[in-house]
Parts: structure tokens; sequence; C-alpha cells
């Protein structure tokens, strides 16, 4: 009698000591702590997150993505199978499946502006939004810089049980590292270069400001100089120029938004394109924009960088 | 007819006079065009541009390569819109008719989408072509739907197919627009009707198009006056109406496709200005029509130009400008005179 009640008081101490040990706790961009007993296997991803965790090891078992997946950028080169689609289109969460999948978890990038996670901005009301009813949602800080949010994917990743001292991990940090090292190099060996980033529509081209962008921020932080566009106040991170404005600013390199091929060709279909002497020159280059999420695909887009910043002639214009 | 002959000597002057003026206007609006953008020109490099063209020169590229072409996109499109709407309005005896009616404009957005959409086609240039094709099916179907029946293709039954092969068409774009962020990101700009970006070669492509539909379009006057008395008088009269309504609805297809293809779809030119151009021109289509081919290029260039210098250094796209212009305008225009029966 006495050895059995002992041993079920064991048994249950035991039992609530593990439980204890496998608590999961994180704390997301909007300073909310979310707990759960156990730690999270099956989680649903935005596309951006996946393409964060995915390559420390994390994979989920489902992702939504903005767009079709063939279209989106940050998942190119991630091996997915296995792993269900469960949404295609800006805010358009299919939350039947989502359901189906039975998630304990949902991870997506927090956005401070917005004041909403990728793929809820659309707010309480929307059927996306009933996706927090199925699992909790939590993620990092889309914040000033895309290697600190890498880092924060490294955090994540290793609270979720990812090794990250794997080989394959390990080396794709090593090689980011190179990359870095060989981009701050090219930068600093031509001080009077000067970079424009810029979107091109038939309409008008957009040439952005550094601080929209988290990876632009990374590069200025890095010693590029980004030219630095007049947005008025109200519109966002952009400078609206019509085509005929366009050789309002006159960088060494121009850099276009790649999330989309046809922006090349659009603007190099443009007129007034070579109005800017870098088009004219040929010294264009991709601009990764917007869709950096880990350390293989960063060193892949510095490296192409650094190659056109090598071979641009940095006293093109003043 | 009678009475209409009785006016004709007192009123042709005044109505050819009328013409004459619009004509003016019309060269001083295409003045503006080639001189006031987003990037001020001075009037002697404008003229120096044409007069002796410096390859090197940025300003005179703007003027060459794109405010040129510009003008004379809009110029033709803004005639083609003109009569197009002119045409529509009497052939269907309705009011509210424009080049919107018979599924031309839903059918050429829709073939851009699968254009962009399926094969990946990015360029202005290419559109032309998905554009004239969609606009061309789509009219077809309306067309042949209306016709189905024993009276064939009556002005309430083309309406009715019209209004129902748009709503069709335009769910199948919205389908396709809302699973492709890309596509959106391509058809966004077309969508709404501009005349930016519109170089040499896209006026090449639909200018033959759009001179043709001109020229077909001014033979119509008689046809339309005689359908605006309804089609047993007209029959009476010994026109073929059936055959003379198609002959007149080809006019207008090959105009608004041709138009729709140059500068998208843009609303309110082909709905406004038959309505202006019947207030000035009296119920005689004969003029009617060349007053439309005037009044619209003055309201599309006018219009684009505004959206040129309203929002610097960017630009508003023409489709918006006409838009926000054009529904006031039409709001004002239908509540101050009773408008003229069709």
């Amino acid at each position: 009698m006495f050895r059995s009640i002992f041993a079920a008081a064991l048994a249950l101490g035991f039992a609530a000591t593990s439980a204890l040990a496998a608590e999961w706790t994180y704390t997301d961009g909007s300073g909310n702590t979310i707990t759960l007993d156990h730690v999270p296997t099956r989680i649903v991803m935005h596309a951006n997150t996946a393409a964060g965790l995915i390559p420390l090891g994390i994979r989920p078992v489902g992702i939504y993505v903005d767009a079709p997946v063939a279209e989106d950028k940050s998942l190119q080169g991630l091996d997915l199978t296995g792993i269900e689609i469960v949404g295609e289109g800006w805010g358009e969460i299919d939350i039947e499946r989502v359901a189906a999948l039975k998630p304990d978890l949902v991870l997506a990038e927090w956005w401070p502006l917005q004041k909403a996670f990728s793929g809820l901005e659309g707010g309480a009301g929307t059927t996306s939004e009933k996706i927090v009813q199925i699992a909790p949602v939590t993620g990092p800080t889309q914040g000033a810089s895309i290697l600190q949010l890498i880092s924060d994917y490294e955090t994540l990743a290793a609270s979720l049980g990812a090794d990250l001292s794997a080989s394959g991990i390990t080396a794709d940090k090593a090689a980011f590292e190179a990359s870095l090292a060989g981009f701050k190099a090219a930068v600093a060996a031509k001080p009077n270069l000067t970079v424009l980033p810029v979107w091109a529509g038939t309409d008008a081209l957009y040439v952005a400001a550094t601080e929209g962008s988290s990876e632009l921020r990374d590069f200025a932080s890095w010693g590029l100089k980004l030219m630095t566009p007049e947005v008025a106040g109200d519109r966002g991170y952009w400078e609206t120029l019509s085509w005929e404005q366009a050789d309002k600013y006159q960088p060494d390199l121009l850099i276009v938004d790649n999330r989309s091929d046809a922006t090349m060709e659009t603007a190099e279909a443009q007129p007034m394109w070579t109005a800017m002497k870098a088009a004219a020159a040929g010294q264009v280059a991709d601009w990764p924009a917007f869709w950096l999420r880990n350390y293989r695909a960063y060193a892949g887009a510095l490296d192409e960088l650094t190659a056109a910043i090598e071979a641009a002639d940095e006293n093109l214009t003043n | 007819m009678m009475l209409a002959a009785g006016q004709r000597s007192t009123r042709v002057p005044a109505r050819a006079g009328g013409l004459l003026l619009l004509g003016v206007a019309l060269v001083v609006v295409l003045f503006f065009s080639i001189t006031v953008g987003a990037r001020p020109i001075a009037l002697g490099d404008v003229l120096a541009a044409i007069t002796a063209p410096d390859p090197d020169s940025t300003t005179h590229r703007i003027i060459l390569e794109l405010r040129l072409p510009r003008t004379l996109v809009g110029l033709l499109v803004g005639a083609a819109l003109g009569l197009a709407g002119a045409i529509l309005q009497g052939a269907t005896r309705n009011p509210l008719a424009d080049p919107g009616l018979l599924g031309i404009q839903s059918g050429a957005t829709l073939c851009v989408v699968l254009g962009i959409s399926v094969f990946g086609i990015t360029t202005l240039s290419g559109y032309v072509w998905l554009a004239f094709l969609g606009a061309g099916i789509a009219a077809v179907a309306v067309y042949l739907i209306a016709s189905m029946g024993r009276e064939g293709a009556t002005p309430v039954k083309l309406a009715l197919a019209g209004a129902a092969v748009t709503a069709a068409l335009g769910s199948i774009t919205s389908a396709i627009l809302i699973t492709s962020v890309e596509t959106l990101d391509q058809i966004r700009f077309w969508q709404v009707g501009a005349l930016t970006g519109r170089t040499m070669d896209i006026l090449a492509q639909v200018a033959p198009f759009l001179l043709l539909g001109i020229a077909l379009a001014l033979t119509t006057g008689r046809i339309l006056d005689g359908l605006a008395m309804g089609d047993d008088v007209a029959r009476g009269l010994g026109q073929r109406v059936q055959l003379n309504r198609a002959f007149a609805g080809l006019a207008a297809v090959i105009l608004a496709g041709a138009a729709v293809a140059a500068a998208g779809p843009i609303a309110f030119v082909g709905l406004t200005i038959p309505h202006v151009a019947r207030a000035m021109a009296g119920p005689n289509y004969r003029w009617i029509l060349p007053y439309s081919m005037l009044l619209g290029p003055i309201l599309l260039l006018g219009a684009d130009i505004i959206g040129r210098v309203i929002v610097p250094p960017g630009e508003l796209q023409v489709g918006i400008v006409t838009a926000a212009i054009g529904a006031p305008f039409f709001i004002a225009f239908v509540r101050r005179r009773k408008l003229a029966e069709l």
C-alpha cells in the first residue's frame, strides 16, 4: 500500500518535472509572451518565416505564401517536399486546411508599423485572422536589419530544438561571413561609388528610401553610399519620378528590385532608362528587395553586388 | 427630315464654324501636350528638338521619344473613343452606351491578364495584340449572343448581352488577379488607362487600325441618322437595319479595340463626349461624329496634361484624371439640361 502510493507520487512528480522542462516560451515582436506546455513540432509558417527557419533545420507542416509559391523569392532553392501549401495569395489563408494540419503553433513576422503578423494584416473579421483560434501566432520583428532578423531566427530555431552547430548551418554562416568581408572590402575600395535602389514601372520610376528596407539599412551600415530620395511624408518609402524626371539622381550604380524579373525588363524598355548614366554604362545590378531571410541567400546576393561594385566605375558621376 | 432640310441653310455655317473652333482648340491642346510635362522644358529646346534633334540631349529625347508619341497616341485614342462612343450610342439608341458596353474593354483586359499570367508577356507593345484580340472576341461573342432569337440583335439585347459578358469576363479577370500578385503588379497601371510609356513602336502598331476605324466611322453618319428614328422607320426608309447596325458596330469595335490596346481601358471619354457633341451640334449624326472626333482628344490630352503637372515629380495616370473630371462633369451635365432622347 505505502509502496504503491510512494510509487504513484514519484511518478506524478516525475511527470510534473518533465512537463516543466518541456515548456516552451517565446516573446514576440509586439511584446506578447506565449507559453506552451510542450515544444511545438507541428508549425504552420508564413513563407518568409519558413525561409528563415528551414535552413536552420526547423521544417513547418504548412506554409502560407503571399503569391503563388513559384513567384516567392524567399522560398527559392529551399526543399519544400512534404510541406503543405495552405495559401497562395496576399492575406489568403485556407483556414480549413490549416485546421486539418492540427498545428500547435503559427509563426510569422511581426510588422511594427501595421501592428500585425505577416498574412494577418487584414485584421479582425477576415477569414485569415481565424487562424489565431486554431493555434497561437508569434514570431520575430521586422526591423532595422536582415542580419538581426536572421539572428532572431537562430534564437527561435534553437528554442524549437534546432542544432545550430550542424555542419550545414555553420558552413552557410561561414560562407556568409566571407561574402560579407568581400562586400565590405569592395565598398571600401570604391569610396566615391553612389548607389540608387529603384523599382521601374511603365508609369514612373520609383526610388527607394534606405530606411524603408532592412537589407538597404544593412548595406548602408556596411559602408555602401545609398542616395537619399526626397520622399513626401505621406507617401511611404518611395519617391515617384515621372520618366521625364528619371535623371534627377545620377548614381554610379543602379540596383533594381528583383522580386519580379519583369521589373528589369520594364526598366530596360523605357526610353529614358538610359538617361541615367549608370544604366547607359551598364552599371546595373539586382537589389534583393525585402525577401532575404537566411545566410545562404544573403551570401549569394552579396556576392552578386560585390561583383557589380568591383566592376563599376565609381567616378561615372560626381 | 423636311425640318432638317429647312434648317440646313441657316445652321450649317454655325456648325461648320463650331467644328473649326474645335479644330483650333485641338491644335492648342496638341501644342501644350508637346510643351508641358513633368520636366519643365523651355520652348526653344522644344523647337530645337523638332528641327535639329540631338540624340545625346536628354531633353530632346524626352520631346521626341516620350511626349511626341504620347501626344499622337492621345490624339488618335481620343478621337477613337469619342467616335466609338457616338456610334455605339447611336447604333444601340442607348444614351449610356460607351466602349465598355459591348464587352470590348473587359475582353481586352482579360486577354492582357492571361498574357501576363500564362505567357509571361510584360511589355506594353506585347499587350497591344492581346488587347486587340480580347476586344474582338468579346465583341463577337456579345453580338452572337444578342443575335440569338427571332428579332436578331436589338439594342436592348445587345446591352444585356454586353453587360452579361462584361460581368463574366470581369470575374475571370478578378479570379486570376487575386491569385497572382505578380500579374496584378504588371496589370495595375495598364488597367487604369494611361498614355505614359507609349512609344513610337506602340503607335506604329495601332495607328493603322485607328486610322481605318476613324475613316469607317465618319461614313456611318447617314446610317446612324436612320437608326435614330427607330428600326421600323429606318426599314421603311429603305435601310437594311441589321446590316447597317453591324457595319457601324464593326467600326466601333475596331476603334474601341485599338484604343484599349494603345492606352488601356480609359473610362468616361467614350460616354461623355457624344453627349457634349450632341449638345453643341444637334441631333444629326453627320455633325455629331466629327464633333466627337475633335472633342475626344481635347478631353483626353487635356486630362493627360493636367495629370503630368499635378503631382510633381511624378505623374497621375490619364485614366484617373478623366474619371475624376469626367464623372462630376457628366453628372452636372445630365442635371443641367434635358438629355437628347436617343
